[in-house]
């Protein structure tokens, strides 16, 4: 994943969590969902976007908040399936 | 002794002593003297002395002794942990059952009645009944681990509600009668406060290392919160949430002490408010307001508005007392959780509203109705999507877990009266999935309330308006028909 794209992921990240009214910062390993930081419809929404932003397609596996909880797992995420 | 930071405890509890203050005490879990403290063995047992002095007016001497030092004995060793958690959940569980500190025996007595069995043992079948849940449980869940793929690990949700749907069927038809009908239904009974914690406990199967059978079992319907609903989902988000280090600890403990008070605080306004506008004041229940406009002796409208605002305001302080009890012992055991009711009165959508006010409950709802309806239905339509999923979610989600909750009244009363009294809440559910749905639908177009001062009020009041005016249909009782509630809500917009 290029630079360009994982700076998107960081970006919606933040942005939903201002929405959260949360302005203090995360690392992009730091788990956002697991945490409590960001809720379910946080991670529905992220889903959208994954979905919009990189043609990803969720019905290809089975979804676990592991693998979008952190920009780094979003990472892994979209390296493994994007790679086919 | 000397602690983490290698302090002595009697040298921290006095500099602790002089820095405390009500403004400090708002932030205890941020000083580094009273994190300190609370490690230390007098730190850890006035934890476990005010913990017990603020969850014992609300679980009963036996039950708050069992959950407090549990609680403590969990996060003393990490060896005692799991061995804490499995002995004090079942013991609670037992206890309760055994004692009718619970629904289980209470609604089992009624079926007896209804079927005249005089010398039916209620307590043996009840206790029988929960032990082989528990073996039954067990076997399960080593069966799930080994058959991930199978339709139980799959849809666990859906597994357990047709397995309570068929003994309920089976006990409403007339073919059964007397003696097996109460030992059927006396097994629904002590099943059903278990519905909704088994499917979590199944999907946790599934993970790529689930934990250890003894704590699945620990936190299967948990000591800390003998509700239908899980204050902490599974398992697994309870491991994710594990303090790990001392200092974490002691924060995580200074925080369920906070939370733990907050709870006995709420408690009171709750009380006063009902002191002060029920007893004081002559301003009717909701009840009371539905029934004097029923008999043709209406309160006045400004009356009924202030009955229906005190008693919203009363339910959700309930909402948020249990969850503060139930977060807060956890959080002694040493879990970090997220607060069950956060600032309601901040809510700046309908949706921001369901979060905020009960969300363990819509956690619940999203993890089992929202996210596979929406990986399902409506995948090229966004809109549609959230709207449908939600829905499903706030709504049918919503009804059903309340219809499951209120079983033993199918026993009682028999299945068609029970749907028919419960009109009035599935109405409410409706009202509010479609509020929610298009609150998600209008946040995910963009549609973003207003950052202002008037904006903020706005929110405020338009939020809150809904939910008083949904409280008429949702208050829980079943005395008034639909008809009746909408004739009411109609009268005091004037409409007749």
């Amino acid at each position: 994943m290029d630079e360009n794209s994982k700076q998107k992921l960081r970006d919606f990240m933040k942005e939903t969590l201002e929405q959260h009214s949360d302005h203090q910062s995360f690392s992009d390993d730091e788990s956002l969902f697991s945490s409590g930081r960001l809720d379910s419809f946080s991670m529905m929404n992220l889903v959208m976007f994954l979905e919009e932003a990189f043609s990803l397609d969720f019905s290809d596996f089975d979804f676990d908040v592991a693998l979008v909880d952190s920009v780094n797992a979003l990472e892994k995420l979209l390296d493994s399936k994007l790679a086919f | 002794m000397r602690n983490a930071t290698g302090q002595t405890a009697q040298g921290v509890a006095v500099k602790a002593a002089q820095s405390i203050g009500l403004r400090r005490f708002f932030t205890i879990d941020q000083s580094t003297q009273f994190v300190a403290w609370a490690q230390s063995s007098l730190g850890r047992l006035v934890i476990g002395l005010v913990a017990f002095a603020a969850a014992e007016p609300h679980f009963g001497i036996w039950a708050a002794a069992i959950a407090i030092i549990a609680a403590i004995a969990a996060t003393a060793n990490s060896d005692w942990r799991n061995p804490a958690l499995f002995s004090a959940t079942w013991a609670t569980a037992f206890i309760g059952t055994a004692t009718g500190d619970n629904d289980t025996l209470d609604n089992i007595v009624a079926v007896v009645a209804k079927e005249n069995l005089g010398d039916f043992p209620s307590v043996l079948v009840a206790i029988s009944f929960l032990l082989l849940l528990a073996v039954a449980t067990g076997i399960t869940l080593q069966w799930v681990r080994r058959a991930p793929e199978s339709f139980l690990a799959r849809r666990p949700l859906v597994s357990m509600l047709a397995l309570e749907g068929l003994l309920c069927v089976i006990g409403s038809v007339n073919l059964i009668h007397g003696l097996p009908r109460a030992i059927l239904w006396s097994a629904i009974f002590v099943l059903t406060p278990y519905l909704w914690f088994i499917p979590y406990a199944i999907v946790d199967q599934r993970i790529k290392s689930p934990g250890p059978m003894m704590l699945q079992m620990g936190v299967l319907r948990p000591f800390w919160s003998p509700s239908y609903l899980s204050f902490n989902k599974g398992a697994a988000f309870l491991r994710k949430h594990l303090a790990q280090t001392p200092v974490d600890l002691a924060i995580t403990q200074l925080k369920a002490i906070k939370l733990l008070l907050w709870a006995n605080v709420l408690f009171a306004i709750r009380d006063g408010l009902g002191w002060l506008f029920e007893a004081q004041l002559p301003i009717p229940s909701v009840e009371q307001a539905i029934d004097g406009f029923l008999t043709g002796s209406p309160y006045p409208r400004l009356t009924v508005w202030t009955a229906l605002m005190v008693s919203t305001a009363r339910f959700s302080l309930q909402i948020a007392i249990w969850a503060h009890l139930f977060v807060g012992i956890a959080r002694l055991a040493g879990y970090r959780l997220p607060r069950g009711s956060w600032r309601p009165l901040e809510s700046r959508t309908l949706m921001d509203y369901f979060n905020r006010f009960h969300y363990y409950f819509k956690e619940f709802l999203v993890d089992f109705f929202f996210i596979p309806t929406f990986f399902r239905m409506f995948r090229g339509h966004p809109h549609a999507r959230m709207f449908f999923a939600t829905f499903m979610a706030a709504g049918v989600g919503n009804a059903l877990w309340h219809f499951v909750r209120d079983i033993d009244l199918v026993a009682t009363q028999g299945l068609i009266p029970t749907l028919d009294s419960y009109a009035s809440y599935a109405f409410y559910t409706l009202l509010l999935a479609i509020g929610v749905g298009l609150s998600q639908v209008r946040v995910s177009m963009g549609i973003k309330p207003s950052a202002t001062l008037i904006g903020r009020l706005y929110s405020f009041f338009f939020v809150w308006s809904f939910v008083v005016c949904m409280h008429v249909f949702s208050d829980g009782s079943r005395n008034h028909t639909l008809y009746e509630r909408l004739s009411f809500m109609a009268n005091q917009f004037g409409v007749f």
